[in-house]
């Protein structure tokens, strides 16, 4: 195995040779609409790794995989790795994933880093997995070196407290949160049911914690008014019930995890209606 | 609850949904025949796929062969199998198997157009279909003007009623009038969707796309900047067996006509306003209008002879099975063609399509005018080349700038370089097929991509002007070895202009 690479001088200089095509001896065509930064501390390279491997061939991007090892010793190891697709009937396009592993005091400076690898002109997203640490330097630094932030509040435990620290970074970065894009269809059935659904009361869901606060602080905030959460825990969201009335279950399948955070690459702006969800969460 | 029901649903915010069309019944004329095996049930089973069909739907084949339901969805379902893009699933198949008929009949029979109304009101009462219909005429165009005045005659009252027609649309300018003329006692235009399957396909749209939502290019893409336009529609297919119908229609009722001057009408136009079908159409239309061919001179057409493609011996045109052995029907054409307005005044646009070429391609070149005085003394590698900004349609999609580098090294030596953007590269999600979209843009009643009546009388004038050219001289056919680029003559066109065909 190669050793790895401890500069962005290296990491540049590897990435221009794995470019080149053996075959031909010229480079490949880079094609990049976008730089994907992923934060993933070490219990969550795993599941990870298996989103980003759905997700190359839909987004041609850099995708910078960013592990934080704040215990070992002051150091910065790279590994990049050039894939190569084929395009039409005689091209093929590469595609880069750069994986840095940030050591000691590195953990506290990750712009800096980053920062030399971004695609010139290009948006840029961060896929925080865990709940991030809001108010610390790692998060701060890059919320405000990216144009949106993608979450998975699912993934965050104490809720519906964290929604408030979210809310407070609405103003300096778009956000994205899986969660609230795995309630996409639900959202569309209950909006089917208007203008019934005017008078709601009460809202039970059969869920994960995320999509219940989500949900309930969506209604709120569309309705404009109180409206009581009853929360039954499940690992997916498989029912919603209206002032005690089962509502019938949405047409169509889940999307895969791979769909939902490939469906949030493809926003730009920020997301009203989900700020405005998460400000309710705790109403 | 009174209150809440004025109010508008508030809940819809921000939701991304997707048009769904309404409940209706497609009827495909030429059920047996091969556009609908390769293209219409795939483009059908795709939808289904995505669920961007109605739940509410069902189709009706309609041929004169006699078969049976099963026979017919058997036949369509190896169809989607052999020709479709996207993985075979039991499932959805089932789903649109079971909203699938097929009618024998024929319409000059007295009582075929009965057997096809009872089938469809069957379908309302099964399916609820509501009246609702799309008549597909995948037919033919012998057969066009009967089914239009039938369907016409016999159309629903109780739902909307919309006809997909096929190209051609007529033969020349005379009978392309007469259809619309028939078209018109039953139907308002807004209910016919002259179809050109090339305006369903993705990069032509992006063709609007790169001009209109790019400050760079507008300012350049006019006779001051561009020395001239080539659109090259090559295939290096023969007539696959449909000799009945080019011997008929010939290259430049194939693909002049429609493709061709389309690809014309989209590089040329003017901004619209808006991208709603009246203001795209509109503007089409002017260009159409505008467009001449000098002369006879100007225009060439060439049959290929045998040869070779893919190092694969090949019959000439005279040869394949069905042409007569001294038939005049081209397979070639090019034109220099100048569209008379402020934008493009003097500025030529050369076009050229055919069969048999040595590759298929579909480009439209934008050539600049060189730089006026390159002040580098050390000549480039050869020539240096003028900017080429090349729309690749198919295959390859995207879109590529040709420009000047210098050669690494002491002195500075020029040569031209390639900037290539590759549309499957940047956006990998499948690209639909051009088919799907069209009838989808049907089934939700958008008309935007389809042709209206007065811009395929225009294009018929041009053709019909054209075709006048060539009653004048009988040319030696065969004059062009499949798998080259064309006659000589082609070359010549451009040649005594002082410029040449992009190399490709």
């Amino acid at each position: 195995m190669a050793a790895a690479l401890g500069s962005i001088a290296e990491i540049e200089r590897e990435l221009g040779a794995q470019r080149v095509d053996p075959e031909s001896g010229q480079p490949m065509q880079r094609t990049s609409v976008m730089t994907h930064l992923a934060w993933v501390p070490e219990q969550w390279v795993e599941a990870a790794e298996d989103v980003l491997s759905g997700l190359a061939e839909r987004h041609p991007s850099r995708t910078i995989v960013l592990v934080p090892d704040p215990d070992a010793e002051d150091a910065l190891e790279a590994s990049v790795e050039v894939d190569c697709y084929p395009v039409g009937e005689h091209r093929k396009v590469s595609m880069e994933t750069i994986r840095l592993k940030l050591c000691g005091k590195r953990v506290q400076a990750p712009a800096s880093v980053v920062e030399p690898l971004l695609l010139p002109d290009l948006p840029v997203f961060l896929r925080w997995r865990g709940l991030p640490p809001f108010g610390e330097q790692p998060f701060e630094q890059l919320v405000d070196t990216v144009d949106r932030l993608i979450v998975d509040s699912t993934e965050w435990p104490g809720l519906p407290a964290p929604y408030g620290r979210l809310a407070d970074i609405f103003d300096r970065v778009a956000v994205s949160d899986i969660a609230w894009a795995r309630t996409s269809r639900w959202r569309a059935q209950l909006a089917s049911l208007w203008p019934g659904i005017a008078g709601v009361r009460r809202i039970k869901v059969l869920g994960t914690e995320a999509q219940a606060h989500l949900l309930a602080g969506w209604l709120r905030s569309r309705l404009g008014r109180k409206i009581e959460l009853e929360h039954e825990a499940a690992d997916r969201l498989t029912g919603v019930e209206l002032d005690g009335e089962p509502t019938p279950f949405p047409p169509g399948d889940p999307p895969d995890p791979a769909d939902l955070l490939s469906d949030e690459l493809e926003r730009f702006t920020r997301d009203r209606v989900y700020e405005d969800a998460v400000s309710a969460t705790r109403m | 609850m009174a209150v809440a029901e004025q109010q508008e649903n508030p809940l819809l915010e921000g939701l991304r949904l997707r048009r769904t069309p309404d409940p209706c019944a497609l009827v495909i004329f030429g059920a047996s025949g091969d556009l609908t095996k390769r293209k219409l049930f795939p483009a059908l089973y795709s939808l289904a796929l995505r669920h961007l069909l109605p739940e509410r739907f069902g189709i009706i084949g309609v041929a004169r062969t006699e078969e049976s339901d099963d026979d017919f969805r058997e036949a369509m379902k190896a169809a989607v199998q052999e020709f479709g893009r996207d993985a075979f699933q039991q499932e959805t198949w089932d789903w649109l198997a079971e909203r699938t008929r097929y009618v024998a009949t024929d319409f000059a029979d007295e009582g075929g157009q009965q057997r096809l109304v009872g089938a469809l009101n069957e379908l309302d009462e099964k399916q609820g279909t509501s009246g609702n219909r799309v008549y597909y005429l995948a037919v033919p165009p012998s057969a066009i003007a009967t089914l239009i005045h039938e369907i016409g005659e016999h159309r629903s009252t109780d739902g909307w009623t919309r006809l997909i027609v096929e190209k051609p649309f007529g033969r020349d300018l005379a009978s392309a009038q007469e259809l619309n003329a028939e078209l018109q006692q039953s139907f308002e235009e807004r209910e016919v969707f002259r179809i050109d399957h090339y305006l369903g396909k993705e990069t032509v749209q992006n063709l609007l796309a790169l001009r209109f939502a790019n400050g760079i290019f507008e300012p350049i893409w006019n006779r001051q900047f561009v020395d001239h336009v080539q659109i090259t529609v090559a295939e290096s297919i023969g007539i696959e067996g449909r000799a009945a119908f080019y011997e008929q229609a010939g290259a430049i009722r194939d693909i002049f006509q429609n493709h061709l001057l389309q690809l014309v009408a989209l590089t040329a136009m003017e901004p619209p306003i808006d991208f709603t079908a009246e203001s795209v159409r509109n503007e089409k239309v002017k260009v159409l209008r505008a467009m001449h061919t000098p002369g006879p001179k100007h225009v060439v057409r060439g049959q290929y002879g045998q040869g070779f493609i893919e190092g694969e011996e090949v019959p000439g045109y005279r040869d394949e099975p069905g042409v007569a052995r001294d038939s005049m029907t081209e397979t070639f054409v090019a034109a220099k063609l100048f569209v008379d307005n402020w934008r493009w005044a003097d500025t030529p646009f050369y076009v050229r399509a055919g069969k048999r070429l040595a590759r298929r391609e579909t480009t439209i070149a934008i050539e600049f005018k060189r730089a006026p005085h390159p002040p580098f003394e050390e000549s480039a590698e050869g020539e240096l080349q003028p900017n080429v900004l090349v729309v690749h349609i198919q295959p390859d999609e995207g879109v590529s700038l040709e420009f000047a580098a210098k050669v690494p090294g002491q002195g500075l030596t020029l040569r031209t370089v390639h900037m290539d953007f590759l549309y499957g590269g940047a956006f990998r999600t499948g690209i639909p097929e051009a088919y799907e979209r069209l009838i989808l843009d049907c089934l939700l009643g958008d008309t935007t991509l389809f042709t209206r009546s007065d811009e395929v009388e225009e294009q018929w004038s041009l053709v019909d002007a054209i075709v006048a050219f060539w009653k004048r001289d009988r040319p030696a056919f065969p004059n062009y070895e499949a798998g080259t680029w064309g006659p000589a003559a082609a070359d010549e066109l451009m040649r005594r202009d002082g410029r040449s065909w992009r190399r490709h």
